[in-house]
């Protein structure tokens, strides 16, 4: 099926009743969360995963889908009316944004930033059927050796970009990798680190896990303030036309915003919130005047609106087309789909075209609607804002909760979700991205595996592992990409250390 | 405080498992037994441990804290609501899904700052609203309780 057929086909399964409204439901409580600081688009995907058990597996992706981008659209909400932001991906938009506000161009403000996202989003789309596609073509060559690398590559290079010190990063992967051995051995049935425990032997669940890292521990931080008031700058829907000019100076950061976020959303990372840091220097680099960033200008607006959207479609394409996910959030649609019995990989795309299609289709429909919920009904979303934060956090915890013994009516379940609660309120504190721990629990299994097999294979051979020409390039690839910075950094300081020419 | 004492108590663990993971059938790198994958994730976390572990104690003892300083009240308010998550989870089996999560959210939002009417409103309609939601629409099994 070529693209424009398999575009045609997918509406007919996204225009479905059913599809139409997960993925109205899915934008809604995505623009919702976006909104609230604090509760994130991937705790919401976690609270939700249980209620898409009984959906068909493509009604399933559409909604949880819908949540991931349409939290970048109403995160940003927030930044500017607020000045704080939504979720992590909307942090640089508050710069300019919020001073726009000041300036009484809040209104411009929004609407550029959803205009932004809008055609980032449908850039970005167009960049999946294209991309996905092809990468599914060269990946059904892709033997374990090659899997084993991407996960290995992957896990590194996530490492490198996950901010803060690499070490605490590196810390989270070993946790993230030795949870993952929890349970019985995929080849030789044995059970591993059990202690006896029947449930354990199932292995750790990932969703309570990520209820607890991105659920509790945020409603912990926000359990900090207590009651707090939110002062709200209001908005009339009068207000919400650019100016001519401002439409002008938007549309190349926008266009460029929209590339550089579907490239950053293809590498493992937090795209979301690294894109935006791209866009925004981008911009300033690119401006006439960089100095009067930060004062209120749509220019750092639109690119880094534009960028989160496209790095939210650009994180689709591994997940889609090798079905290995490098975000918690496209993790959590990776759980979705093989609690279907689906296998994401290099053949869903032609055994399971409705689900690919019928995905890619609801993107487009997706992000129309919320073009239409985030201008018009802006004023809508923000009343959210005024719900009192107290309530809204008890309401949350009983929901992770219930929602984490519901997955599989199992205590152990809750259990997982209070000790991981607590741990990521602590890394919080100790200001450790707990991401790289959550991706690594998810590759780690097929690491595992992939490796097992790969030296079957090679017949314990390592060098033949390494030596296979795709499987070298990614690992060359990622070590440079490890090993780059501190070296060009050890290299300035020896030059610096230089005594300088009399 | 909590700057050393994670990436310490993370050290340990890693130790444990690495302890652990030895005991597994190795194997041999042609035919890698359940234990092959697990040690060598156990060398690596210790490793990383250790060396997160030294950089914590090496590091001035001021440098971390500054966020955690949090005053009486709001140290106050996280400890009532983790203690709260704990006695839910312990209490459930024995009292049931309806006690439990009124009790929860009446307490956690009363510590919260809520007055006691609102926290009590609020744990009536969300124990019977979620109750009604999960165990009720979605056939999710929740425990009853003795009543």
């Amino acid at each position: 099926m070529g693209p424009l057929e398999g575009l045609v086909y997918g509406f007919s399964i996204a225009l479905l009743p059913t599809n139409l409204f997960a993925c109205f439901v899915g934008v809604v409580v995505g623009t919702v969360v976006g909104v609230l600081p604090g509760i994130g688009p991937v705790g919401a995907m976690a609270l939700l995963l249980p209620s898409t058990f009984a959906m068909h597996p493509a009604t399933a992706l559409i909604m949880l889908a819908g949540i991931y981008y349409g939290a970048m659209y109403g995160g940003s909400t927030t930044s500017i009316l607020v000045n704080v932001p939504g979720e992590a991906g909307s942090v640089v938009t508050l710069l300019d944004g919020y001073q726009m506000t000041r300036k009484g161009r809040a209104g411009a403000a929004l609407t550029i930033s959803a205009v932004g996202s809008f055609v980032a989003g449908t850039v970005g789309v167009v960049g999946i059927m294209l991309a996905a596609g092809w990468l599914a073509d060269v990946a059904i060559r892709f033997g374990p050796p090659e899997y084993f690398a991407i996960t290995l590559g992957g896990i590194l290079l996530l490492s490198r970009l996950s901010g803060g010190s690499i070490l605490n990063a590196f810390v989270m992967v070993a946790l993230g990798l030795a949870l993952g051995t929890v349970g019985m051995d995929s080849i030789s049935a044995l059970r591993r680190f059990t202690f006896g425990s029947v449930q354990l032997a199932q292995g750790i669940e990932l969703v309570p896990v990520i209820m607890g890292v991105y659920g509790v521990a945020e409603v912990l931080l926000l359990a900090e303030e207590g009651i707090a008031k939110t002062q709200i700058a209001s908005v009339k829907l009068r207000e919400l036309l650019p100016t001519p000019q401002e439409w002008r100076r938007s549309t190349m950061p926008i266009a460029r915003g929209s590339v550089v976020g579907f490239l950053t959303g293809l590498v493992p990372g937090p795209a979301a919130v690294l894109s935006t840091f791209i866009s925004y220097t981008l911009e300033k680099k690119m401006s006439k005047t960089p100095e009067k960033f930060g004062t209120g200008m749509i220019e750092g607006v639109a690119g880094p609106e534009a960028a989160n959207n496209g790095a939210t479609a650009g994180a689709m394409v591994p997940l889609l087309s090798l079905g290995i996910p490098f975000s918690p959030a496209t993790a959590i649609l990776l759980g979705a789909l093989v609690v279907h019995g689906l296998e994401p990989g290099p053949l869903m795309i032609s055994q399971r075209p409705e689900v690919f299609w019928g995905f890619v289709a609801s993107m487009y429909i997706g992000n129309l609607m919320l073009l239409i919920l985030n201008l018009p009904l802006v004023g809508v979303f923000v009343t959210v804002l005024r719900l009192p934060q107290h309530i809204l956090a008890t309401l949350v915890l009983l929901l992770c909760l219930v929602g984490a013994f519901s997955l599989s009516n199992s205590f152990l379940d809750l259990w997982v979700l209070v000790i991981f609660g607590v741990l990521g309120y602590a890394l919080r504190k100790l200001r450790v991205d707990p991401s790289p721990m959550v991706v690594a629990l998810v590759l780690g299994p097929m690491m595992e595996k992939t490796l097992r097999q790969a030296l079957f294979l090679t017949r314990g051979s390592v060098v033949d592992l390494v030596a296979r020409p795709l499987s070298a390039t990614i690992l060359l690839l990622a070590a440079a990409a490890l090993l780059g910075p501190p070296l060009v950094r050890l290299l300035r300081r020896g030059r610096v250390a230089q005594p300088l020419p009399q | 405080m909590l700057a050393r004492a994670v990436p310490l108590a993370l050290l340990v663990a890693a130790g444990a498992y690495l302890v652990l993971s030895l005991q597994l059938p190795f194997g041999a790198a042609a035919r890698p037994g359940a234990g092959f994958y697990p040690v060598m994730v156990a060398v690596f976390a210790v490793v990383v441990a250790l060396g997160a572990t030294t950089s914590a104690f090496r590091s001035a003892p001021g440098a971390a804290v500054a966020a955690f300083e949090l005053d009486a009240a709001a140290r106050r308010r996280v400890v009532i609501s983790v203690v709260a998550l704990v006695a839910f989870c312990l209490a459930l089996p024995w009292v049931g899904y309806p006690a439990a999560a009124f009790a929860f959210v009446t307490i956690v939002l009363r510590y919260l700052g809520a007055r006691w009417t609102t926290a009590l409103v609020a744990g009536v309609l969300s124990s019977a609203g979620s109750y009604g939601l999960f165990a009720v629409l979605l056939d999710v099994p929740l425990p009853r309780g003795p009543w």
